[in-house]
């Protein structure tokens, strides 16, 4: 079985501790073997400051399926890291990036199954140069370099029994309007569609559609938005065969009773997608890239600075991201 | 004298709202006090043939609104709304004019003074508009009827949420534009007046940020920065108990885990899609800012149940206890101004 590639994320935060807390976990939670890019210096000493007895071993991803059972794997980086927990270091950025790309690259060569990212911090990598807005941009980039593919990388937020999808993201609230397109939408809707049956199994998904406005517009009266753009895309992919439905009006679609009637909710704008799965699941909650030419999940929280290093941060959703990396792979394998 | 009783107005009759009134009528545990049940007797007795019980009011003619009502809780037969002509399930006109006749009489009683609280079970909006075509909202009806002096602002309230909104039925693209720092702080004073009316002390308010991640220091736009921060600033200055901007993925959980009484959001779905997955079954809406709370089950009609005996009275119960709780308040805060000023004229007199 190949095992999971770990990205160590910013090592200023909580992605150390999180992973050595998943590690020791890994029989309890029945967890398949990861190794972490990352610096083993790094994470020994953040395992000695936390009192976590995890023993490490420097390994390639071939040898990480035996070591897993009794060490934690560690694929060293070129660059070093340096350690300080809560305050994040602008020199540590060529080595966060260098995780991120070789995780990929791992991957993509197939010497590891899937890609599973702990949280980077923007402003750090920003003031070393970087200039993607957010890991999801990045990983699209590195797919085309190496696959000389263009591809289109799509947000998933995957909770115990709800999944959302942006189909627009990291951008101000006022912008929105003016980004969304019918062609936005169908082409999101497509690889969303596309995505559930291949690496989920679904066999028939079933997408829900959120509207723009309160009440989903109206029929106009407040916004036009869900009849003359979101609407259209609808019908498109019905006309395709594809099981989509709406514009929903946003704040009624998300209760038990709703979600039971699709396999995933496609929503206009960032937080219309990740106040509900927030809301239902708040640790459980993984972030799926769709869209690429491999795996990638993370945990759907952020560096938490405040609380590194304190080994007071919970390891629930990265436990939730390796799972759902492992189920997605196996589905993926299979259909091969 | 302080009021004591409620106005309750039957909403649309096609929907859930007969079965709703009449099984919380029937509800001895529920504990109402005594109410002011405005509709058409009709219209309650088919509630009562849905919910499968038996109702047992005095009954006056709606002329008994302009005169004399008898004490304790009586029915008001509005005469407006023959069920025959109404079809289940769907939005009529017949429907909507029978809804808001009720809804305007009972504002009418708020008004005069003859209730503390006003209560309404759903409404469907559709139909208002088939009954008057110039229907925009609730809140817009009410300062018509009661010819108020500055409009009310509507709130939902989940056990011990609040979350209260700074823009509500507009377009997305208008939100950002229509956001100040004046209407913001405006917003906060408001919400905590009308909250320590309601008997909680300093409300700690949680401010929803507008853009993705707070803005993320400006990547994702510039509004929280330079707008929601500066409000959330002034209002601090001024003691009220505000924090934020803050992510509005989290906000919401930090309130449910008691961080905060209240969220500020500062557009419809934002709010509204994390108080209705909390609790679907169990929200109030809450219109207040006019001399009388309003109050109604923050669910609709339920068209695709209604009819059916299996309406939930969950939201109408906590509605109507969240309304008597605001007009105790409201009517001793009112009778202290009262009995003061009669001090005054004593004195002056």
């Amino acid at each position: 079985m190949r095992p999971l590639a770990l990205s160590i994320g910013d090592p200023s935060g909580i992605g150390p501790e999180v992973i050595l807390q998943a590690w020791l976990r890994r029989d309890q939670d029945k967890l398949s073997p990861f190794y972490v890019l990352g610096d083993p210096a790094l994470l020994a000493a953040r395992a000695r400051h936390l009192g976590l007895d995890v023993p490490l071993c420097e390994a390639e991803p071939e040898a990480a399926e035996s070591a897993f059972d009794n060490r934690l794997p560690v694929a060293p980086l070129e660059n070093r890291l340096t350690d300080s927990a809560g305050q994040p270091e602008t020199v540590n950025a060529a080595g966060v990036i260098e995780a991120i790309s070789r995780a990929v690259t791992d991957t993509v060569e197939s010497r590891a199954a899937a890609v599973v990212t702990a949280p980077i911090a923007k402003k750090p990598l920003y003031d070393a140069g970087f200039r993607f807005p957010g890991h999801t941009e990045f990983l699209g980039h590195l797919a085309e370099e190496l696959t000389g593919r263009p591809a289109t990388p799509v947000m998933m937020l995957a909770g115990p029994d709800l999944r959302t999808v942006p189909v627009t993201v990291h951008q101000a609230l006022a912008g929105v309007p003016e980004t969304l397109t019918q062609a936005l939408v169908e082409e999101i809707a497509r690889i969303t569609h596309r995505e559930l049956r291949q690496r989920f199994g679904i066999a028939e998904p079933r997408l829900a559609i959120a509207g723009l406005n309160p009440h989903a517009g109206e029929g106009g009266a407040m916004g036009t938005e869900d009849r003359d753009v979101i609407a259209p895309a609808i019908h498109a992919l019905q006309e395709d065969g594809i099981n989509a439905f709406g514009p929903l009006p946003a704040d009624t679609m998300f209760h038990a009773r709703a979600r039971a009637g699709y396999d995933a909710a496609l929503c206009m704008y960032h937080d219309q997608a990740l106040i509900p799965v927030k809301t239902i699941a708040f640790d459980e909650t993984v972030n799926v890239t769709l869209g690429l030419p491999f795996i990638r999940t993370s945990p759907d929280h952020g560096t938490a600075f405040d609380i590194a290093g304190r080994g007071i941060a919970r390891p629930d959703s990265l436990i939730a991201a390796i799972r759902l990396a492992r189920r997605l792979s196996d589905n993926t394998d299979t259909i091969k | 004298m302080q009021q004591s009783r409620i106005a309750f107005a039957i909403g649309d009759p096609a929907g859930i709202s007969p079965e709703l009134s009449a099984r919380i009528l029937a509800d001895e545990k529920a504990n109402l006090g005594d109410l002011i049940v405005i509709g058409d007797q009709r219209v309650l007795a088919l509630g009562a043939r849905q919910a499968g019980l038996s109702l047992d009011l005095p009954v006056v003619p709606r002329e008994a609104l302009e005169g004399d009502l008898p004490e304790g809780t009586v029915l008001v037969d509005m005469g407006n709304c023959d069920p025959e002509n109404v079809p289940i399930g769907e939005a009529s006109m017949e429907g909507g004019r029978a809804a808001l006749d009720n809804f305007a009489a009972a504002l009418k009683v708020g008004k005069a003074g003859l209730a503390k609280a006003v209560f309404f079970t759903p409404f469907n909006k559709h139909a208002m508009r088939l009954a008057k075509s110039d229907y925009v909202d609730e809140i817009g009806f009410i300062d018509a009827t009661i010819e108020a002096e500055r409009s009310g602002r509507e709130f939902n309230v989940l056990d011990e949420v609040w979350n209260a909104r700074v823009t509500s039925h507009i377009p997305l693209r208008d939100v950002a534009d229509k956001l100040s720092v004046d209407r913001i702080y405006e917003s906060l004073k408001l919400t905590t007046e009308v909250m320590e009316g309601a008997g909680i002390k300093r409300p700690r308010i949680g401010v929803a940020a507008l853009n993705p991640h707070a803005g993320d220091g400006r990547n994702f736009g510039w509004e929280d920065e330079d707008i929601l921060l500066p409000a959330v600033e002034r209002a601090q200055q001024e003691q009220l108990a505000v924090t934020g901007p803050i992510p509005s993925d989290t906000v919401f959980v930090r309130a449910i885990r008691g961080e905060f009484d209240a969220v500020m959001t500062m557009y419809h779905d934002q709010g509204q899609i994390a108080m209705k997955l909390l609790g679907f079954d169990r929200g109030v809406t809450l219109i207040a800012g006019y001399p009388f709370p309003i109050v109604t089950p923050a669910h609709g009609t339920a068209y695709d149940i209604a009819g059916k005996g299996i309406a939930d009275t969950g939201a109408t119960f906590n509605a109507l206890a969240l309304g008597r709780r605001l007009g105790d308040e409201l009517g001793s805060q009112n009778g202290a101004e009262a009995s003061a000023s009669h001090e005054r004229q004593a004195v002056s007199g």
